[in-house]
């Protein structure tokens, strides 16, 4: 194993390859295909966003490149080669010495992640004097300078504390500084900002990022938030129903999206920069069951794009102009066919809004104060 | 601390109510308690000696109670005229056996308990944990008199070690440390293998728990070696359940413990308890109840101070009061 | 007065008016209190939607549910409709929780398991013992076509049966058969996944419009928040910073905190210009809160001033108000002086 930290460190190609990766649950139900065929590469020192909707594998996918799903009733397939070494399916044994020395994990919710019974400096020095055997003088020096680099006042001081003893967005810093304590290559961060307030979140995210730069760690930052990921990442990965459905560079996606479902998911979240009251796409529907997905495209029966064939036929990863952008689609965003279909999305949309301006104007004429029709000049906006 | 006056108040309470339902149910048992206590068909001299001794067993249960409890903690335990022994001195010979026997039967359990329910949840689902659970099935089903008479002929009768039925007797000890062990490994053991059944399937099932958190894979995800991963994160925060079941027993064993006494002996408190409920010997079951009344109260307190030295966050909280 | 002013109250038709409202929950047997709200006010007008933003523990929930009076507020005056609900008892009080309901969001947690979707949505029916039976089963299966639930599956269904998103329709179909005049929202998309939480911004949308409902929406999504809402007021630490009509606060944020606040929403954009926040740090333990300026702690442009005096509500003109010292900028003329109550 020695081996393969000094591959990890010098060897030149890609950091992480993914080949038709698998994890699917035997369950009661049946058949959990969580991940089905997942496909991708990752170079290092970038970062890689995952994004999709909830259910969609994002976890279950970072997981099991991780090696960290290994339960009964888990059955992987595929290969996961880090550094050029497969490591899918390595024995725990085998894996601790990729764990926290070469692939480190955050994960989402700061405060069930750390243990409550161990007091913060124990918890960070652990890793050290596991993988690099420090003594526990330098091992406890360097969790301060640590907790110092992820800006944590008063390190000294905390070295002592508990969890419960931290506000989450100091536990999160915890988190991270753990991770990072014995210089990982790879870093996994699952929905590290989730369940902090926004001005945090930003502070954290400038501090992975920070981090990944002056150590040219490669990070894969698994989210359901388009608005994170669009910052913070060099490529993006959308999944949907337990497949990679399109990836690109993160710029590339953004201003040429090819998947009909990352415009729609995209099209959803509502804008600063749009008026209030400022109608919303939706998407109808909710994410297929992934013991018996749909036959065809997974997002047809939401897709308001879908015609006759992708009800049918599953469609494979295209490569679009960009040849690190690929998708998954007959019809893509810009085709004339989805040109067509948009049109009318559009109009739908127009007219729905309408409605609702109509609805509010019905309901103020029919209240009978006439005197305050309200709801109805805030639906026409400022105008009245 | 106010937490600790709290935890004292409540201590009093149930000990109050207690003895005083275990005084009610003694006088209701018996039609004449002061004949009862004399010994049945005795004289009217040993009668009015019992009078003389206990003035106030002939009023009413309200003005009996607080002269009992009077005498209770200025330390005059009863005395059992039957057996012509105060019980301040039957304690001091019956209680030390009954509590060697307890905490051999604890520390047994746990000895057995801890490293099977550990490996259980490590390997869940897997051909040593579905042994572990039947065995331990069989035991929780199976009365501790089903199996001390099981020992009996699997162990006691086919070794020469022990002695058999009725003939277990107290030794301390630093009189004779294989002298101890001879007499009260077999039924420390009958006690101890219901409690492991039972201690087990709580700590695997908690374990489970909390192998399942997000903190254990965090630790996995270290590098942490999976027994550490086992003993020092998961262990430690399912210790508080274990020690929760390990309070609740305490009132089982007690059980347990009248019946194996009884079967292989050494003669302690239990076997004690059943004679003077046969005699009627109300002074003494009133003593007796009230000690093991409050060696179970106390227990339980002992293992709501452990919470807080297990747990930090409890002890944040308590702090808050 | 400590409070954060009440120069921002309108004299229009008002469905609520909150005055001076103070929050306190006592922290163990310490003798210290939880500052959950700490003297605010606010208006919402019939029809309108006021937003409350603001992030985790400044007091929006404390906020939304002092105002059904769940539990009573330690002080201040809760004007309902014209009705003082602080001083209201038993069963005028009930009759008052009839009018104003409220939406949580936890979708699934807050619908009882044991019971059909349909029983769930009858049930205030049931105990109001409004109409016959007749008319209630008409009411409920509308106003359950309404929210997009076909009634016959709701009459065979139980809540975990259905979706987040759909478990939240339900709940919004309870809140609305009793006819209520206002809907008090806490994070009622929080839970959901962006696609279904732009199907249920729409339809609380259409259900406004429709019912003629007045709504308070609170949400720490700042851009739900501005999309959903006519009015917002700004939340730290049990005070109001700043208050605007939506479009014009997201505009021109006049409040340190506002600006913070939006420059830390992740645009969805890469193009977008990243705004590194210059304030560190977390907001302070709502037991003892800072003196003067609540923000002073984490606020770039504290000064002395901020750390003594507590600024007040005042009037930036266009029905924008702001409690700061040093507002960013001024978007109209600066009409207000500081105001004194
Ligand atoms: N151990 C397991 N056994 C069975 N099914 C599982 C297991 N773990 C995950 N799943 C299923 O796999 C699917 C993908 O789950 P995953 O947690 O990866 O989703 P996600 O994209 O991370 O969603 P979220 O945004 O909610 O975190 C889900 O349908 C989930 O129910
Ligand atoms: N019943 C209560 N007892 C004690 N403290 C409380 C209680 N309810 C709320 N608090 C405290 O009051 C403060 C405000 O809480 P509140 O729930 O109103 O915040 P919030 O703005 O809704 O936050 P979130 O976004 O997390 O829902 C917090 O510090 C909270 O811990
Ligand atoms: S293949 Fe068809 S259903 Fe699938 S995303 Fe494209 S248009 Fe929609
Ligand atoms: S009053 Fe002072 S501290 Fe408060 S927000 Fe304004 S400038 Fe910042
Ligand atoms: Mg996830
Ligand atoms: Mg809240």
């Amino acid at each position: 194993m020695s081996g393969l930290q000094t591959d990890a460190r010098q060897s030149t190609g890609p950091l992480l390859e993914i080949t038709d990766l698998k994890t699917h649950f035997a369950t009661e139900r049946g058949l959990v295909r969580a991940v089905d065929g997942v496909t991708f590469t990752l170079e290092r020192g970038k970062a890689l966003g995952v994004v999709g909707e909830s259910g969609s594998g994002k976890t279950v996918l970072s997981r099991t490149i991780m090696g960290l799903l290994t339960a009964r009733g888990v059955e992987l397939s595929g290969s996961v080669r880090f550094a050029g070494q497969e490591i899918l399916g390595l024995k725990a044994k085998e894996m601790r010495h990729i764990w926290g020395r070469e692939m480190a994990m955050i994960f989402q919710d700061p405060m069930s992640s750390l243990n409550p019974l161990m007091k913060i400096g124990r918890q960070i020095v652990e890793p050290l004097q596991i993988h690099l055997d420090m003594p526990s003088d330098d091992a406890k020096a360097t969790a301060v300078r640590l907790m110092k680099d992820v800006r944590i006042p008063e390190a000294e001081r905390r070295l002592e504390q508990y969890p419960h003893e931290l506000s989450g967005g100091m536990r999160q810093r915890i988190m991270i500084a753990i991770a990072l304590a014995c210089g990982p290559t790879m870093l996994f961060a699952d929905e590290p900002t989730t369940a902090l307030d926004v001005t945090v979140q930003a502070q954290i995210l400038d501090l992975i990022g920070e981090q990944r730069r002056d150590r040219n760690m490669s990070v894969i930052l698994v989210t359901h938030d388009l608005g994170v990921v669009a910052g913070h990442t060099d490529e993006i990965a959308v999944m949907y129903g337990g497949r990679l459905v399109e990836k690109a560079p993160t710029k590339t996606l953004f201003a040429n999206m090819k998947m009909p479902y990352t415009k729609s998911l995209l099209r959803s979240i509502p804008k600063l920069d749009e008026p209030s009251h400022t109608r919303l796409a939706t998407i109808p529907g909710r994410p297929p069951d992934l013991v018996n997905p749909p036959k065809g495209c997974r997002f047809a029966p939401r897709c308001a794009y879908a015609r006759d064939r992708c009800h049918e036929e599953e469609p494979v990863l295209e490569v679009a102009e960009h040849p690190e952008h690929v998708y998954r689609c007959f019809y893509p965003v810009g085709s004339a066919e989805f040109e067509e279909r948009d049109e009318q999305v559009k109009a739908e949309l127009a007219r729905e809004a309408a409605a609702v301006r109509a609805a509010a104007d019905q309901a103020a004429a029919d209240s009978a104060h006439g005197d305050v029709p309200l709801a109805a000049q805030l639906m026409h906006g400022k105008d009245i | 601390m106010r937490y600790v006056s709290q935890r004292l108040l409540q201590f009093f309470v149930v000990f109050i109510v207690v003895t005083f339902i275990v005084m009610v149910a003694t006088r209701i048992g018996s039609a004449d308690p002061v004949r009862d206590l004399a010994g049945g068909a005795v004289s009217d001299q040993q009668i009015a000696r019992v009078l003389n001794d206990y003035p106030y067993l002939d009023q009413s249960l309200f003005l009996q109670y607080p002269q009992w409890l009077l005498d209770f903690v200025t330390g005059n335990l009863g005395y059992s005229y039957t057996q012509s022994q105060s019980g301040l001195a039957m304690f001091q010979q019956r209680l030390p056996p009954t509590l060697f026997m307890g905490f051999w039967a604890i520390v047994i359990g746990l000895a057995i308990a801890v490293p099977v329910g550990v490996y259980s949840a490590y390997k869940r689902d897997g051909a040593f944990d579905r042994g572990a659970s039947y065995t331990s099935f069989a035991f929780i089903s199976m009365p501790p008199l089903v199996i001390a008479v099981a020992l009996l002929f699997l162990v006691v009768t086919r070794t020469s070690l022990f002695p058999t039925v009725g003939g277990s007797s107290y030794i301390a000890p630093w009189d004779s440390p294989w002298g101890h062990f001879r007499n009260f490994f077999i039924p420390s053991l009958a006690l101890g293998l219901g409690l492991a059944a039972v201690w087990s399937r709580f700590l695997r099932a908690d374990m489970n728990l909390t192998l399942q958190s997000d903190f254990i894979m965090l630790a996995k995800a270290k590098g942490v070696s999976p027994a550490r991963v086992l003993w020092r994160h998961a262990l430690r925060s399912s210790v508080l359940s274990l020690i929760t079941s390990v309070a609740l027993q305490v009132s089982a064993l007690i059980g347990g413990a009248v019946v194996v006494e009884q079967f292989f002996g050494p003669r302690g408190i239990g076997d004690r308890l059943v004679f003077a409920i046969q005699q009627n010997d109300i002074l003494i079951i009133q003593a007796i109840t009230a000690v093991l009344v409050v060696g179970v109260v106390l227990a339980n307190l002992i293992v709501d101070l452990l919470y807080a030295v297990v747990d930090p966050r409890i002890r944040h909280a308590r702090k808050l009061g | 007065m400590a409070g954060t002013g009440k120069a921002h109250l309108r004299d229009g038709d008002a469905v609520l008016r909150v005055e001076d409202l103070v929050m306190e929950f006592p922290v163990g047997r310490t003798g210290l209190k939880v500052n959950a709200v700490s003297g605010i006010s606010l208006d919402v007008l019939r029809g309108e939607t006021l937003g409350l933003v603001g992030e985790s523990g400044c007091g929006k929930s404390t906020t939304g549910r002092s105002v059904m009076q769940l539990p009573r507020p330690t002080s201040g005056s809760v004007v309902f409709e014209g009705q003082e609900l602080t001083a209201l008892q038993g069963g005028a009080m009930r009759e008052a929780r009839t009018r104003m309901q409220m939406i949580f969001q936890d979708p699934i947690s807050s619908l009882n398991p044991r019971r059909k979707v349909r029983d769930i949505v009858m049930e205030p029916l049931n105990i109001w013992k409004r109409g016959s039976s007749a008319e209630r089963a008409k009411v409920v299966d509308a106003v359950l076509e309404d929210v997009g639930i076909d009634p016959q599956r709701a009459a065979e269904s139980q809540p975990h049966q259905f979706s987040g998103g759909q478990c939240q329709r339900i709940s919004i179909a309870r809140s609305l058969v009793l006819d209520p005049t206002l809907i008090i929202c806490d994070e009622p998309v929080s839970a959901l996944d962006v696609s279904v939480q732009a199907q249920v911004i729409n339809l609380l949308e259409e259900l406004k419009a429709r019912y003629g409902l007045t709504l308070v929406f609170i949400a720490h999504d700042l851009a739900v928040v501005k999309n959903v809402s006519d009015r917002v007021a700004v939340m730290y630490l049990g005070k109001i910073c700043e208050v605007a009509s939506s479009d014009d606060l997201y505009a021109r944020p006049s409040h340190p905190y506002t600006k913070v606040l939006i420059d830390s929403i992740p645009v969805p954009d890469p193009m977008a210009e990243l705004h590194h926040s210059d304030i560190v740090g977390e907001p302070p333990s709502p037991v003892l809160p800072p003196p003067g300026c609540r923000f002073n702690t984490r606020c770039p442009n504290a000064d002395d001033l901020c750390r003594t005096d507590e600024p007040q509500l005042r009037d930036l003109g266009g029905g924008h108000f702001v409690a700061c010292h040093h507002p960013l900028e001024t978007p109209v003329s600066l009409t207000g002086t500081v105001s004194s109550n």
